[in-house]
């Protein structure tokens, strides 16, 4: 067995899309100055959601949407915490992880009367897309060719994002309040409901990258599939410094690490060091990237600065 | 008050949603935690860890400082508690002082590094010390696979081996699974409300977190502070580590800390009482009756344990929520005496 080969390059892909995705949706609640705990906990209401709809509907398409729909129920609950009742977002993010673990374990009892997992023969995951011409191509074609809708959505999301962000008015809008709030309220901006339009579409990603997960490889839902990704997908969000693009680099190489480190244990060597070079690069890219003091003080945190 | 009822609600809506009853159901949630003295003790077993994890908790946050690291710290101080009480030589005693010693060193440095580097290098906290939790659990992890690893049993789990009989720490009642950790969490909860309320140094402490301005006119230093936390504040969560090692456990086992959620549920108690440690070991214990009513209720009725993590976040988003709301209400009435004058 080979350590890098094509397959290895297509399973980081495919293992990058929700964390890429969950990583943009965190990415938006950061530019509007909340930082977003909660991305576990809307990422697995996005995929318990996905499974639901794919059990009473049979189409995928219904599924994806109600994975979306699943984050934003979750999303929403998330914004009147912080914005209308001015919970602290950190605190309120560790309380929405908590309450969508428990609420879809139990709805996993209520709805399909299984504990643990989910699983039915006659669920459609997502189709394999093979792109037309890009899959001619030798290795490129290997490479970015039959993967699901999702993983290409999320590689578009990021761009549209970028763009979104940095070339629209209300992409400045956006900035401006995750700058300097009260300037932005000053100046008329609508802050309240940029702040919510940033959560509300933050909630859309991650639900999409719960389907991604529950409907991308095999289609079944198990409790807590998460693992932590969403958790992941926030240094992501933070060695990428919330800039579409720098996520796309910080998702590639963590989807690159858990590809590696999946393959590493087939040579019996340690997985835990490769596991743990993501988490390092981070650190140390903190030294040297000084942000700006956004996460900091969506947090309240008074500290020797 | 309120929030409590209102995460209690929440929790009958979902009973009630699976079909069951929803009186019968908390009835044997209650049993589950505090039905008889083996359950009770099995409550307070579980809340050792949750106090100690609290305590480190609300020294940092009294500092006003945002220590997420409470897991990596007490997964280091566990594995460092159980190697020095396999590895140190000497007696039983000379043994469990070193293990107690490492643990608490182990969790306080690993602290100390985040707190070094926002003093020094101005890397946040916040997100430092989450990232450190993966190394820590991960080094951990390593550990306990290969170099240390249990050679003995025929399964080869990722586990140290068993540390010696005279090392553990004994247990309050014979058969029962509290042991003296609890006693050693609920003193370091009277010894660090004593310290935070009334000596000078606890004040420094404070003062920093209300108000890092003024400590600093007031001649505070602020990093020596701000460090002097930091490391505490680990190593009390190493302690928790310690215990659950030296108490329960008996051996580091991979994910034996982490899997409970234990530093979470720590976080959430140190927050539901405002970082007060009396307080928080209140707190906490009422979190592990949630959490082991709620295992007894798996028993015996058809309702999942998960309910417990639905009271606790619906509790906390509460308690949050309310929170800010009462001192978003001073802030403004202070406002109006400025607009007054």
């Amino acid at each position: 067995m080979e350590l890098f080969d094509y397959s290895l390059f297509a399973s980081a892909i495919r293992m990058v899309s929700p964390i890429l995705l969950a990583a943009l949706g965190g990415a938006l609640c950061a530019r509007v100055g909340i930082f977003n705990v909660g991305l576990e906990g809307l990422i697995l209401a996005g995929a318990f959601s996905a499974i639901v709809g794919n059990y009473y509907s049979g189409s995928v398409i219904v599924a994806v949407l109600t994975g979306a729909f699943g984050g934003v129920l979750v999303s929403l609950l998330f914004g009147l915490a912080t914005i209308k009742f001015k919970a602290n977002p950190i605190v309120a993010g560790i309380a929405i992880n908590f309450l969508v673990l428990g609420l879809t374990t139990f709805g996993l009892r209520a709805i399909f009367q299984v504990k643990g997992a989910f699983y039915d023969k006659d669920m459609n995951g997502l189709p394999k897309w093979d792109l037309p011409l890009i899959e001619n191509i030798p290795v490129i074609g290997k490479l970015l060719s039959g993967h699901s809708p999702l993983v290409y959505t999320a590689f578009i999301a990021a761009i549209l994002l970028y763009i979104f962000l940095f070339k629209t008015v209300v992409g400045f809008r956006i900035l401006a309040v995750g700058k300097n709030e009260a300037a932005a309220r000053s100046l008329g901006l609508k802050v309240t409901v940029l702040q919510y339009g940033a959560i509300v579409a933050s909630g859309v990603l991650c639900g999409l990258a719960g389907a991604q997960l529950s409907l991308g490889q095999v289609t079944m839902f198990t409790e807590g599939m998460t693992a932590g990704r969403g958790f992941i997908a926030l240094v992501a969000m933070m060695l990428g410094q919330s800039h579409p693009i720098g996520m796309i680099g910080s998702s590639l190489l963590f989807g690159l690490m858990d590809a590696m480190s999946i393959r590493l244990q087939g040579f019996s060597m340690p997985t835990q060091f490769t596991a743990m070079l993501p988490y390092v690069i981070t650190i140390i890219a903190m030294f040297f990237l000084k942000d700006r003091g956004l996460e900091s003080q969506a947090s309240g945190q008074q500290s020797s600065r | 008050m309120i929030a409590v009822l209102i995460g209690l609600l929440t929790g009958a809506l979902a009973i009630a949603l699976i079909g069951e009853s929803i009186f019968d159901t908390y009835k044997v949630m209650w049993d589950g935690a505090f039905g008889n003295f083996y359950f009770l003790t099995a409550t307070l077993a579980r809340a050792t860890p949750i106090i100690l994890i609290g305590l480190g908790l609300a020294l940092a946050f009294r500092a006003g400082v945002f220590n997420m690291g409470a897991e990596g710290q007490m997964v280091l101080g566990a594995v460092c508690a159980a190697l020095a009480a396999l590895y140190v030589p000497g007696s039983g005693i000379v043994k469990l002082l070193s293990a107690f010693l490492a643990g608490f060193i182990a969790g306080g440095l690993w602290s100390l590094l985040a707190g070094w580097m926002e003093v020094k290098y101005k890397v946040q906290l916040l997100i430092s010390t989450l990232l450190l939790n993966y190394v820590a659990v991960l080094f951990a992890g390593y550990l306990v696979a290969e170099p240390f690893q249990d050679k003995s049993g025929s399964a080869a789990l990722a586990q140290t081996p068993m540390i010696d009989q005279a090392v553990w720490l004994p247990k309050l009642f014979a058969g029962m699974s509290v042991h003296m950790g609890f006693v050693i969490a609920v003193i370091g909860a009277i010894i660090l409300y004593v310290v935070l309320q009334f000596t000078s140094s606890g004040y420094e402490v404070r003062m920093l977190g209300k108000n890092p301005f003024f400590a600093e006119y007031g001649g505070i230093n602020k990093q020596k502070v701000l460090l002097f936390s930091m490391f505490f504040s680990g190593g009390i969560a190493g302690l928790a580590g310690t215990v659950e090692v030296l108490g329960s456990q008996y051996r580091y086992v991979e994910g034996a800390l982490t899997v409970p959620g234990y530093a979470w549920t720590g976080l959430m108690a140190a927050l539901l009482a405002n970082s007060n440690p009396l307080g928080t070991a209140v707190a906490a214990i009422l979190l592990a009756a949630l959490q082991t009513g709620a295992m007894g209720m798996e028993r015996n009725t058809e309702v999942p344990l998960e309910i417990a993590s639905v009271i606790q976040g619906v509790l906390i988003l509460f308690v949050t929520a309310k929170f800010t709301l009462s001192w978003w209400k001073v802030k403004k009435k202070a406002g109006d005496v400025n607009g007054a004058v």
